[in-house]
Protein backbone atom coordinates (compact mmCIF):
# COMPACT_ATOMS: atom_id res chain seq x y z
CA UNK A 1 0.00 0.00 0.00
CA UNK A 2 0.79 3.64 -0.72
CA UNK A 3 2.08 5.73 2.08
CA UNK A 4 1.20 9.23 2.58
CA UNK A 5 4.20 11.36 2.32
CA UNK A 6 5.48 12.76 5.56
CA UNK A 7 5.04 16.74 5.50
CA UNK A 8 7.09 18.67 7.37
CA UNK A 9 5.70 22.14 8.92
CA UNK A 10 7.49 25.28 9.96
CA UNK A 11 10.75 23.91 11.81
CA UNK A 12 10.43 20.49 11.59
CA UNK A 13 12.80 17.60 10.77
CA UNK A 14 12.26 13.48 9.42
CA UNK A 15 14.83 11.28 9.09
CA UNK A 16 13.88 7.79 6.99
CA UNK A 17 15.19 5.18 5.46
CA UNK A 18 12.27 2.97 4.34
CA UNK A 19 12.07 3.28 0.72
CA UNK A 20 8.08 3.77 0.85
CA UNK A 21 8.42 6.91 2.34
CA UNK A 22 8.59 10.94 0.57
CA UNK A 23 9.44 13.67 2.80
CA UNK A 24 7.80 16.55 1.62
CA UNK A 25 7.92 20.81 2.57
CA UNK A 26 5.50 22.52 1.11
CA UNK A 27 4.77 26.29 -0.07
CA UNK A 28 8.85 26.95 0.94
CA UNK A 29 9.24 30.89 0.58
CA UNK A 30 11.91 32.48 2.28
CA UNK A 31 12.22 29.60 4.37
CA UNK A 32 14.84 26.38 3.01
CA UNK A 33 14.20 22.80 2.65
CA UNK A 34 17.69 21.41 3.41
CA UNK A 35 18.00 17.45 2.31
CA UNK A 36 20.64 15.28 3.18
CA UNK A 37 20.52 11.87 1.42
CA UNK A 38 23.18 8.73 1.74
CA UNK A 39 22.56 7.17 -1.94
CA UNK A 40 23.98 3.30 -0.35
CA UNK A 41 22.05 3.51 3.05
CA UNK A 42 19.50 5.47 1.50
CA UNK A 43 19.38 7.44 5.10
CA UNK A 44 17.47 10.71 4.05
CA UNK A 45 16.77 13.73 5.91
CA UNK A 46 15.00 16.83 5.45
CA UNK A 47 14.43 19.92 7.51
CA UNK A 48 11.98 23.04 7.25
CA UNK A 49 14.67 25.65 8.41
CA UNK A 50 12.44 28.83 9.03
CA UNK A 51 15.26 31.73 10.04
CA UNK A 52 18.87 31.63 9.89
CA UNK A 53 20.37 31.14 13.58
CA UNK A 54 19.64 30.08 16.70
CA UNK A 55 19.57 34.15 19.04
CA UNK A 56 21.64 31.90 21.77
CA UNK A 57 23.10 28.72 21.34
CA UNK A 58 19.88 26.34 21.52
CA UNK A 59 21.22 22.74 23.48
CA UNK A 60 20.49 20.26 20.42
CA UNK A 61 17.93 18.28 22.22
CA UNK A 62 15.81 21.30 22.07
CA UNK A 63 13.23 20.66 19.63
CA UNK A 64 13.29 24.83 17.89
CA UNK A 65 17.06 23.97 16.92
CA UNK A 66 15.07 22.64 13.35
CA UNK A 67 13.49 26.11 13.14
CA UNK A 68 17.37 27.38 12.54
CA UNK A 69 19.29 26.85 9.44
CA UNK A 70 22.47 26.74 11.37
CA UNK A 71 21.56 24.21 14.31
CA UNK A 72 19.03 22.33 12.41
CA UNK A 73 21.79 21.70 9.99
CA UNK A 74 24.25 20.74 12.27
CA UNK A 75 21.63 18.18 14.45
CA UNK A 76 20.94 16.79 11.10
CA UNK A 77 23.92 15.65 9.61
CA UNK A 78 24.84 14.26 13.88
CA UNK A 79 21.22 12.47 13.33
CA UNK A 80 21.91 10.73 9.85
CA UNK A 81 25.61 9.64 10.64
CA UNK A 82 23.83 8.31 14.22
CA UNK A 83 21.46 6.23 11.79
CA UNK A 84 24.74 4.87 9.61
CA UNK A 85 25.08 7.72 6.56
CA UNK A 86 28.30 7.89 5.77
CA UNK A 87 29.36 11.66 5.67
CA UNK A 88 31.47 11.79 2.57
CA UNK A 89 28.76 10.18 0.43
CA UNK A 90 26.12 12.98 1.71
CA UNK A 91 24.38 14.63 -1.25
CA UNK A 92 23.21 18.03 0.44
CA UNK A 93 20.15 19.61 -1.82
CA UNK A 94 18.67 22.99 -0.59
CA UNK A 95 15.22 24.39 -2.01
CA UNK A 96 13.93 27.85 -1.12
CA UNK A 97 15.54 31.43 0.19
CA UNK A 98 13.12 33.28 -1.98
CA UNK A 99 12.56 37.22 -1.31
CA UNK A 100 8.93 36.90 -1.60
CA UNK A 101 8.48 40.60 -1.10
CA UNK A 102 8.92 42.98 -4.65
CA UNK A 103 7.59 45.93 -2.95
CA UNK A 104 9.30 49.13 -3.25
CA UNK A 105 11.04 49.68 -0.13
CA UNK A 106 10.26 46.41 1.75
CA UNK A 107 12.63 43.87 0.01
CA UNK A 108 16.50 44.71 1.43
CA UNK A 109 15.73 44.72 5.44
CA UNK A 110 13.37 41.88 5.37
CA UNK A 111 15.61 39.36 2.92
CA UNK A 112 15.24 36.30 5.52
CA UNK A 113 15.81 34.22 2.34
CA UNK A 114 19.06 35.45 1.39
CA UNK A 115 20.10 35.15 4.86
CA UNK A 116 18.72 32.03 5.27
CA UNK A 117 20.67 30.57 2.51
CA UNK A 118 24.03 32.64 3.20
CA UNK A 119 23.41 30.89 6.85
CA UNK A 120 23.30 27.32 5.58
CA UNK A 121 26.49 27.90 2.67
CA UNK A 122 28.60 29.14 5.75
CA UNK A 123 27.79 26.37 8.39
CA UNK A 124 27.51 23.59 5.59
CA UNK A 125 31.38 24.94 4.74
CA UNK A 126 32.19 25.10 8.30
CA UNK A 127 31.43 21.05 8.42
CA UNK A 128 33.57 20.93 5.08
CA UNK A 129 30.78 19.65 2.72
CA UNK A 130 29.48 21.01 -0.22
CA UNK A 131 26.05 21.64 -1.84
CA UNK A 132 25.34 19.62 -4.63
CA UNK A 133 22.26 21.08 -5.87
CA UNK A 134 20.00 23.78 -4.93
CA UNK A 135 16.92 25.78 -6.30
CA UNK A 136 17.18 29.50 -3.98
CA UNK A 137 16.24 32.95 -4.31
CA UNK A 138 14.12 34.19 -6.80
CA UNK A 139 10.47 35.65 -5.67
CA UNK A 140 8.92 32.55 -6.01
CA UNK A 141 7.65 29.74 -3.78
CA UNK A 142 8.57 25.74 -3.88
CA UNK A 143 7.97 22.78 -2.77
CA UNK A 144 10.47 20.31 -2.08
CA UNK A 145 9.96 16.10 -1.93
CA UNK A 146 12.70 13.65 -0.86
CA UNK A 147 12.18 9.83 -2.60
CA UNK A 148 13.92 8.14 -0.05
CA UNK A 149 13.93 4.78 -2.55
CA UNK A 150 15.80 6.58 -5.09
CA UNK A 151 17.53 9.40 -3.11
CA UNK A 152 15.59 11.57 -5.46
CA UNK A 153 14.81 15.40 -4.62
CA UNK A 154 12.23 17.14 -6.81
CA UNK A 155 11.37 21.04 -7.07
CA UNK A 156 7.93 22.20 -8.06
CA UNK A 157 6.92 25.68 -8.50
CA UNK A 158 3.57 27.58 -8.75
CA UNK A 159 1.64 26.23 -11.90
CA UNK A 160 4.59 24.16 -12.83
CA UNK A 161 5.46 20.27 -13.21
CA UNK A 162 7.41 18.91 -10.24
CA UNK A 163 10.73 18.44 -11.34
CA UNK A 164 14.05 16.67 -10.92
CA UNK A 165 17.44 18.47 -8.96
CA UNK B 1 8.90 35.00 23.60
CA UNK B 2 6.12 37.00 22.85
CA UNK B 3 3.91 34.13 23.82
CA UNK B 4 4.20 35.31 27.68
CA UNK B 5 2.83 38.48 26.66
CA UNK B 6 -0.40 38.26 28.86
CA UNK B 7 -3.26 39.00 25.87
CA UNK B 8 -5.91 39.75 28.06
CA UNK B 9 -9.37 39.87 27.79
CA UNK B 10 -9.45 43.64 27.82
CA UNK B 11 -7.19 44.35 25.01
CA UNK B 12 -8.83 41.81 22.75
CA UNK B 13 -12.24 43.85 23.59
CA UNK B 14 -10.66 47.10 22.63
CA UNK B 15 -8.93 45.74 20.03
CA UNK B 16 -12.71 44.51 18.57
CA UNK B 17 -13.79 48.04 19.41
CA UNK B 18 -11.00 48.66 16.84
CA UNK B 19 -11.86 46.14 14.38
CA UNK B 20 -15.24 46.99 13.88
CA UNK B 21 -14.69 50.67 13.32
CA UNK B 22 -11.73 50.31 11.74
CA UNK B 23 -13.88 47.85 9.15
CA UNK B 24 -16.95 49.87 8.94
CA UNK B 25 -15.06 52.55 7.82
CA UNK B 26 -13.04 50.62 5.76
CA UNK B 27 -16.74 49.61 3.80
CA UNK B 28 -17.08 53.60 3.19
CA UNK B 29 -14.04 53.76 1.60
CA UNK B 30 -14.53 51.31 -1.11
CA UNK B 31 -17.81 52.13 -2.02
CA UNK B 32 -16.48 55.95 -2.76
CA UNK B 33 -13.66 53.75 -4.79
CA UNK B 34 -16.01 51.91 -6.42
CA UNK B 35 -18.87 54.00 -6.83
CA UNK B 36 -21.54 52.05 -5.64
CA UNK B 37 -22.61 50.68 -2.01
CA UNK B 38 -20.11 48.03 -0.77
CA UNK B 39 -21.02 46.86 2.80
CA UNK B 40 -18.57 45.14 4.78
CA UNK B 41 -20.30 42.48 7.63
CA UNK B 42 -19.75 40.86 10.96
CA UNK B 43 -16.05 41.89 11.64
CA UNK B 44 -14.92 39.27 13.97
CA UNK B 45 -11.50 38.98 15.92
CA UNK B 46 -10.00 36.05 17.38
CA UNK B 47 -6.83 34.87 18.49
CA UNK B 48 -5.12 32.48 16.57
CA UNK B 49 -1.53 30.50 16.34
CA UNK B 50 0.53 31.61 13.55
CA UNK B 51 1.32 28.07 12.69
CA UNK B 52 -2.56 26.94 11.93
CA UNK B 53 -3.46 30.44 9.11
CA UNK B 54 -2.05 27.87 6.72
CA UNK B 55 -4.54 25.57 7.23
CA UNK B 56 -7.06 27.43 7.63
CA UNK B 57 -6.76 28.71 3.92
CA UNK B 58 -6.56 25.33 2.21
CA UNK B 59 -3.17 23.59 2.36
CA UNK B 60 0.61 24.96 2.60
CA UNK B 61 0.89 24.12 -1.67
CA UNK B 62 -2.39 25.35 -2.45
CA UNK B 63 -2.07 28.24 -4.54
CA UNK B 64 -3.06 31.66 -3.20
CA UNK B 65 -3.10 35.23 -3.53
CA UNK B 66 -1.89 37.43 -0.09
CA UNK B 67 -1.82 41.28 0.41
CA UNK B 68 0.49 42.44 2.92
CA UNK B 69 1.43 46.06 4.47
CA UNK B 70 3.50 46.96 7.13
CA UNK B 71 2.71 49.81 9.37
CA UNK B 72 5.51 52.00 11.30
CA UNK B 73 5.47 55.03 14.10
CA UNK B 74 5.15 55.01 17.18
CA UNK B 75 3.84 51.43 17.16
CA UNK B 76 5.30 48.38 14.48
CA UNK B 77 3.79 45.33 12.77
CA UNK B 78 2.13 44.00 9.80
CA UNK B 79 -1.13 43.16 8.47
CA UNK B 80 -1.54 40.23 5.75
CA UNK B 81 -4.88 39.13 4.03
CA UNK B 82 -4.72 35.46 2.36
CA UNK B 83 -7.46 34.12 0.61
CA UNK B 84 -7.48 31.24 -1.61
CA UNK B 85 -6.74 32.28 -5.52
CA UNK B 86 -10.21 31.43 -6.12
CA UNK B 87 -11.68 33.76 -3.98
CA UNK B 88 -9.41 36.35 -5.01
CA UNK B 89 -11.36 35.78 -8.18
CA UNK B 90 -14.64 36.40 -7.04
CA UNK B 91 -13.30 39.51 -4.75
CA UNK B 92 -11.99 41.17 -8.15
CA UNK B 93 -15.82 40.52 -9.69
CA UNK B 94 -16.86 41.96 -6.74
CA UNK B 95 -14.91 44.97 -6.64
CA UNK B 96 -15.01 45.89 -10.35
CA UNK B 97 -19.02 45.01 -10.68
CA UNK B 98 -18.17 42.01 -12.89
CA UNK B 99 -20.22 38.77 -13.20
CA UNK B 100 -19.16 36.59 -10.75
CA UNK B 101 -16.71 33.91 -12.86
CA UNK B 102 -15.48 36.90 -15.32
CA UNK B 103 -12.30 36.89 -13.65
CA UNK B 104 -9.51 34.22 -14.93
CA UNK B 105 -6.34 35.10 -13.91
CA UNK B 106 -4.41 37.57 -12.00
CA UNK B 107 -2.89 40.53 -14.02
CA UNK B 108 -1.84 43.64 -13.15
CA UNK B 109 -5.23 45.07 -12.82
CA UNK B 110 -7.12 42.65 -11.19
CA UNK B 111 -3.44 42.64 -8.40
CA UNK B 112 -3.69 46.47 -8.08
CA UNK B 113 -7.54 46.61 -7.70
CA UNK B 114 -6.63 43.77 -4.81
CA UNK B 115 -3.82 45.92 -3.58
CA UNK B 116 -6.24 49.10 -3.18
CA UNK B 117 -8.74 46.56 -1.46
CA UNK B 118 -5.84 45.73 1.15
CA UNK B 119 -4.62 48.91 1.22
CA UNK B 120 -8.07 50.78 2.19
CA UNK B 121 -8.45 47.82 5.11
CA UNK B 122 -5.19 48.40 6.25
CA UNK B 123 -5.48 52.43 6.72
CA UNK B 124 -9.06 52.24 8.18
CA UNK B 125 -7.92 49.52 10.98
CA UNK B 126 -4.81 51.22 11.57
CA UNK B 127 -6.34 54.63 11.78
CA UNK B 128 -8.88 53.89 14.34
CA UNK B 129 -5.94 52.63 16.50
CA UNK B 130 -4.08 55.53 15.98
CA UNK B 131 -7.01 57.38 16.99
CA UNK B 132 -7.48 55.61 19.84
CA UNK B 133 -4.17 55.42 21.02
CA UNK B 134 -3.26 58.68 19.93
CA UNK B 135 -0.71 57.00 18.40
CA UNK B 136 1.20 57.65 14.77
CA UNK B 137 0.96 55.14 12.61
CA UNK B 138 1.78 54.95 9.46
CA UNK B 139 1.13 52.00 6.70
CA UNK B 140 3.77 51.02 4.10
CA UNK B 141 2.18 50.35 0.33
CA UNK B 142 0.60 47.24 0.07
CA UNK B 143 2.35 44.17 -1.93
CA UNK B 144 0.69 41.78 -3.62
CA UNK B 145 1.74 38.30 -4.21
CA UNK B 146 0.40 35.24 -6.00
CA UNK B 147 2.04 32.12 -4.41
CA UNK B 148 1.49 29.23 -2.95
CA UNK B 149 -0.03 29.64 1.06
CA UNK B 150 2.78 28.43 2.74
CA UNK B 151 5.32 30.62 0.70
CA UNK B 152 2.93 33.86 1.43
CA UNK B 153 2.92 32.85 5.16
CA UNK B 154 6.82 33.09 5.82
CA UNK B 155 6.87 36.69 5.17
CA UNK B 156 5.12 36.85 8.17
CA UNK B 157 6.78 33.54 9.76
CA UNK B 158 9.84 34.64 9.33
CA UNK B 159 9.60 38.34 10.25
CA UNK B 160 7.58 37.71 13.03
CA UNK B 161 10.59 35.64 14.77
CA UNK B 162 8.50 33.05 16.06
CA UNK B 163 6.61 29.66 15.20
CA UNK B 164 4.52 29.34 18.17
CA UNK B 165 3.24 33.02 18.14
CA UNK B 166 -0.75 34.03 18.31
CA UNK B 167 -1.49 36.66 15.71
CA UNK B 168 -4.69 38.46 15.76
CA UNK B 169 -7.64 36.90 13.08
CA UNK B 170 -10.03 39.71 11.72
CA UNK B 171 -12.89 37.84 9.60
CA UNK B 172 -15.11 40.36 7.51
CA UNK B 173 -17.78 39.90 4.92
CA UNK B 174 -17.39 42.18 1.87
CA UNK B 175 -21.10 42.57 0.35
CA UNK B 176 -22.63 44.10 -2.75
CA UNK B 177 -25.92 43.36 -2.71
CA UNK B 178 -26.38 39.45 -2.67
CA UNK B 179 -23.21 38.59 -3.15
CA UNK B 180 -20.22 38.38 -0.53
CA UNK B 181 -17.21 37.83 -0.40
CA UNK B 182 -15.31 36.29 3.38
CA UNK B 183 -11.84 37.66 3.37
CA UNK B 184 -9.52 36.91 6.36
CA UNK B 185 -7.10 39.59 7.80
CA UNK B 186 -4.12 38.51 9.89
CA UNK B 187 -3.09 41.57 12.07
CA UNK B 188 0.30 41.09 13.52
CA UNK B 189 1.19 43.90 16.20
CA UNK B 190 4.24 44.37 18.35
CA UNK B 191 2.06 43.18 21.25
CA UNK B 192 4.02 44.35 23.58
CA UNK B 193 4.00 48.33 21.98
CA UNK B 194 0.35 47.51 21.39
CA UNK B 195 -0.71 46.72 25.46
CA UNK B 196 1.25 49.74 26.56
CA UNK B 197 0.07 52.61 24.02
CA UNK B 198 -3.84 51.32 24.94
CA UNK B 199 -2.75 51.43 28.73
CA UNK B 200 -1.71 54.57 28.59
CA UNK B 201 -4.80 56.03 26.77
CA UNK B 202 -7.79 54.09 28.10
Amino acid sequence: MKKDPISLGLGERAISRDPDDVLVAYGLGSCLGISMVDPITRISGLLHAVLPGAASGLPSSDPNSHKYVDSGIEDMLAAVIKEGAIKSRLIVRIVGGANMLISPGMTSSFDIGTRNMDTARKTLQSLNMKITAEEVGGHTGRTVHVYVADSRVTVRVIGEKERDI
Amino acid sequence: MIDNVPFDHDLLEMLKTIASEGITNAARGFSGMVGRKIEVSNPALKLVPLFSIAKMVGGPEDDAVGIYLRFEGDMVGQIMMIMPYQKALELVDLLMDLPQGTTQHMGSMERSALGELGNLSGSFFLNSLAKLAGAKIMPSPPAVMVDMVGAILDIVVATAGGISEQVLLMQANFMDGPRSVEANFWVIPDLNALKDLLKKNS
